[in-house]
């Protein structure tokens, strides 16, 4: 059995062969596609001494996705995390439980209401968007919250009444999408399944600081968590103030998928998906989990994200589908193992 | 001196009052145990005291002062508590889980200090559980799982220990073994204890006081003396108890019974008489 | 099947319920009233107000000269017909599935129906588009099986019990994997705008035909339903309870979804996913007339249809003259009805 040196030891083998991995998908990936960029060429370029061409693909539409990749993966995973530990279910996640679609149907309705086409995203005003979907996350939270209380909160609960959350929310978008004209219902719906669409470094200057916030944040609160995670009784016998410290962990889950969902669409069971492995391979104590479920989760999404824009070239398939497409059989199959 | 105290204590869930008026004090250094029948209310009794229910009206006091103006971490420097049939992760290590009882005396990320560690040190030695500190919790049999929390709850170094039904899961072994080891930490560190206990024997051969309850309401209050008697255990439990003397133990027994009213009617029915055993 | 045990139930019953029979027959009877009642208010609404007289003059004096005639007959008759046979099919496979599951939350939309027939319709529309609408639902059909059978199929083999959350996500896990493929599918070869009308569910292509078709399998599916709605009453008593008395559970499963298979998959195929109705309904009924579900199945049949055909006449007033699809309507109705239930669902693991 592995000791708590060990655990460590193993904790940095773990982060580095991640970090490994995820560099090399970035070469990789830059590789292929409509212009490809061989390895050499890509660090010539980041050097500042590449082709005009290179430098602007590169520079200024690759990188930023992929930087957006990461973080959305990352992101997502720590949301999860959060989630799985306070709702003591394995099986939460953004998706699942409501929050993804309830920052969507935010971000719908922002667009209608201002009659602006999918299109006249990118020129909005970039703070705006996050702002919107972080606001319909923690209004859909707000709601499973408020509705899943009933003199404190029963995890089995919490769940049902997310999913019931996100029946509504997912109704009320269509409602909305059916009232788009054909283009705009297209990338409404291409947004919905999970897209990232605002691949600038612009928009990744607005999301970054508050993504590390939240995630140091996260990182800080990892014993909480851990304590929460023995069930609320113990909790409060070890001095924990649940409810608080509950209300706390929450916002800062529906937080970082709000923020997540604003860059990237509706991506599902990566939240969940993500803490898992990382659970089996480092044991459940927070301060090992959220990182490396970090990475795991970045390194996932930029995977599904090459898949998606390489698979059926010139098609691009969304981020979303691909995530779902692997996920939800590994998430069937967790499923029935578990209790 | 009394470390914990109640005063007209009122609980109940939602619409449902379980308890209406509860006063009674617990002495420090002294195991006292709740017994009662389902639905008396002992686990309800236990978590308003450890201050995981809230109760409806009245006071519970620790120390003096009243526990719901204490802060919380401060109650948890003073009190530890195990309710029933916790459940712990997947993947926790038996250290793991008892170093989550230094909790109360850390900050912020959580470290071990060197005090911390010799702490877990001693909690593993206390509990018989050297060998098995790098385990997963779950992989352990019920009374090593069992030993394992009580490792944590002491590892809290607090001078008061509340745990409900600590034995109900266990095999007749594994529930002396628990037995002894909280008889242990009372004898050799002056430990407060207060548990909830379905076995009466056990709660007879193991505490200082007892507390009978039904109904919500306290039937008594005393001794394993005064409290196992026949005359208690039939307003309590509804019971024809015989009660003697343990020859090992020299704590009161209740060696055999039979229900009430059910005995009358049997009696009627099959023409037989039962001779009841006399002592 | 049911072995003559059961007599006891029977006995228990009959005693408890005789004045209570009357009440329930005069309640079957009274909303069999309403259901044509609301039928024929329906046909008159629309974007065209139609006098309830002209109505019935279209229905026993047609004349194809008269063109409210014709509408009558052609468009809202078998829409409005339609309308009640899918509300009670979705229904009674509400009553079904959750008496088989012992779930209350239990529903076709929920159960990877809808998005298995939405899956198989449109890799029937992309790559056999020469398929008529006939062939179309049955491949939806077909869709809805797969559907079901996976979900259940998960249910069936996993560890330990399942309980009404895990066989909720087991159908949210199939339900998004089969609309991520469908949607992959749909955005690829640009027919995402089809498959979000087909996807809000609604009544606007029913003909007669479809109708047809949905009023044998009904009329045979809620009659199968009520004949083994005895044996649904025991087995929501447990699993071991029922085959305690007897019972061959496994194959009265069996039946049960290929009941609902075939009374959901038809709806669907026909009129898209329309949720929430085999959700509520069964619910209501049984709050009404309690658990047996020799009554259950014929009212949830009822109140299945009035429902239906209340909210698409709601769908086509609400934004006249455009169409809302129906199962928006449903939904507002559903959701809160959905949560209300999941408050409850804290005991059990």
């Amino acid at each position: 059995m592995t000791t708590k040196k060990d655990l460590a030891k193993k904790c940095i083998w773990i982060i580095s062969i991640l970090v490994f991995l995820l560099l090399l998908l970035f070469f990789v990936s830059l590789n292929m596609g409509l212009v490809k960029i061989a390895p050499n060429a890509v660090l010539q370029t980041l050097i500042g001494n590449g082709t005009e061409r290179d430098k602007l693909v590169l520079l200024e539409f690759r990188l930023p996705r992929m930087v957006l990749a990461v973080m959305i993966g990352a992101g997502l995973a720590f949301s999860g995390s959060i989630l799985q530990a306070v709702s003591k279910n394995e099986l939460a996640d953004p998706g699942i439980i409501g929050i993804n679609a309830g920052a969507g149907f935010a971000v719908v309705l922002f667009l209608f209401i201002i009659q602006g086409s999918m299109s006249a995203l990118a020129a909005i005003n970039l703070w705006l968007l996050p702002l919107f979907s972080f606001l319909g996350a923690v209004l859909a939270a707000a709601l499973i919250y408020m509705l899943a209380w009933k003199k404190g909160i029963n995890p089995i609960r919490l769940v049902l009444v997310g999913i019931g959350i996100n029946s509504g929310f997912a109704a009320a978008i269509t409602i909305m999408q059916l009232k788009m004209n054909p283009q705009d219902f297209m990338k409404a719906a291409v947004w919905i399944s999970g897209d990232i669409w605002g691949a600038s470094w612009n928009f990744v200057l607005v999301i970054l600081p508050w993504m590390l916030l939240l995630c140091i944040y996260a990182l800080y609160k990892s014993h909480t968590l851990n304590q929460l995670s023995l069930g609320d009784q113990v909790a409060i016998g070890l001095g924990v103030h649940v409810e608080r410290e509950r209300l706390k962990v929450l916002f800062t889950a529906v937080a970082l998928a709000g923020l997540c969902v604003s860059a990237g669409g509706g991506i599902s069971f990566l939240g969940l998906v993500a803490p898992h492995i990382a659970r089996k391979i480092m044991g459940p104590k927070h301060q090992y989990v959220l990182p490396v479920s970090a990475l795991i989760g970045s390194f996932l999404l930029l995977l599904a994200d090459t898949i998606g824009q390489n698979i059926l070239a010139p098609t691009q398939i969304s981020v979303g589908i691909v995530v779902a497409i692997i996920s939800a059989p590994y998430f069937i199959y967790l499923l029935m193992k578990t209790n | 001196m009394s470390i914990l105290s109640t005063e007209h204590l009122k609980i109940g869930y939602e619409e449902k009052i379980i308890v209406e008026d509860l006063s009674f004090t617990i002495q420090s250094g002294e195991i006292t145990t709740i017994i009662g029948p389902n639905g008396c209310g002992k686990s309800t009794i236990l978590k308003t005291l450890a201050r995981i229910h809230k109760a409806k009206s009245g006071f519970v006091y620790l120390d003096g002062k009243a526990i719901h103006k204490i802060p919380t971490k401060q109650i948890a420097q003073k009190m530890a508590v195990l309710p029933q049939s916790p459940d712990a992760p997947a993947g926790l290590t038996v250290f793991d889980l008892i170093s989550y009882g230094r909790s109360p005396h850390q900050k912020g990320f959580a470290r071990l200090s060197d005090r911390d560690k010799e702490v877990i040190e001693w909690a593993l030695k206390v509990t018989g559980l050297e060998e098995l500190r790098d385990q997963d919790v779950d992989t352990l049999s019920g009374g090593q799982r069992q030993r394992a929390w009580i490792a944590m709850a002491i590892a809290q170094e607090t001078e008061l220990l509340l745990l409900d039904e600590p034995t109900t899961y266990l095999d007749m072994a594994h529930q002396l073994e628990i037995l002894k080891l909280l008889k242990k930490l009372n004898e050799d560190e002056n430990r407060t204890i207060v548990m909830v206990i379905h076995d009466l024997n056990h709660a007879a051969r193991f505490s200082d006081r007892m507390i009978a309850m039904n109904k919500g309401r306290l039937m008594k209050e005393g001794t394993a003396e005064e409290v196992m008697t026949a005359e208690v255990l039939k307003n309590v439990f509804q019971i024809d108890a015989v009660v003697v003397t343990d020859p090992r133990t020299n704590k009161p027994v209740c060696l055999s019974y039979d229900l009430i009213e059910q005995e009358k009617d049997m009696n009627n029915k099959n023409g037989i008489v039962q001779e009841p055993v006399l002592v | 099947m049911i072995r003559k045990d059961c007599a006891i139930v029977e006995l228990a019953e009959n005693r408890k319920n005789k004045g209570k029979n009357i009440y329930k027959s005069a309640l079957l009877m009274l909303s069999c009233f309403v259901l044509v009642f609301l039928l024929a208010v329906s046909i008159s609404v629309g974007a065209a107000n139609i006098h309830l007289s002209t109505v019935w003059e279209a229905v026993f004096q047609f004349d194809s000269n008269v063109q409210a005639h014709r509408i009558i007959q052609e468009i809202r008759l078998p829409r409005s017909i339609g309308a009640c046979l899918i509300g009670a099919c979705l229904a009674v496979s509400g009553a079904i599935l959750q008496g088989l599951t012992r779930n209350p939350l239990a529903a076709p939309s929920i159960m990877g129906v809808t998005d298995g027939a939405a899956l198989a319709l449109i890799i029937s529309l992309v790559f056999f588009p020469g398929l008529s609408m006939g062939e179309q639902s049955i491949a939806s059909f077909i869709g809805a099986g797969v559907g079901v059978l996976i979900v259940f199929g998960i249910g069936a083999l996993s560890k330990g019990s399942v309980s009404p959350a895990k066989l909720a996500l087991a159908g949210i896990a199939v339900s998004s994997l089969f609309q991520a493929i469908t949607t992959a599918i749909a955005l690829h070869f640009d027919m995402a705008k089809n498959m979000g009308f087909w996807h809000a569910g609604g009544l606007n292509k029913v003909n007669w035909s479809g109708v047809h078709v949905l009023f044998i399998i009904c009329i045979v599916g809620i009659t199968a339903a009520i004949l083994m709605s005895k044996a649904l009453t025991i087995l929501s008593l447990g699993e071991d309870v029922s085959k305690g008395l007897g019972q061959n559970t496994v194959m009265i499963k069996g039946i049960g979804f290929i009941i609902t298979l075939f009374l959901t998959g038809a709806a669907v195929s026909i009129a898209g996913p329309i949720g929430f109705i085999g959700l509520v309904v069964p619910h209501i009924t049984r709050f009404l007339v309690g658990s047996d579900y020799r009554w259950v199945i014929p009212f949830s049949a009822v109140f299945g249809a009035i429902l239906l055909v209340m909210s698409d006449a709601a769908a086509r007033m609400v934004n006249a003259p455009f169409e809302t699809p129906v199962g928006a309507i449903t939904a507002i109705i559903g959701v809160p009805f959905f949560l209300y239930l999941a408050r409850g669902q804290g005991r059990r693991v």
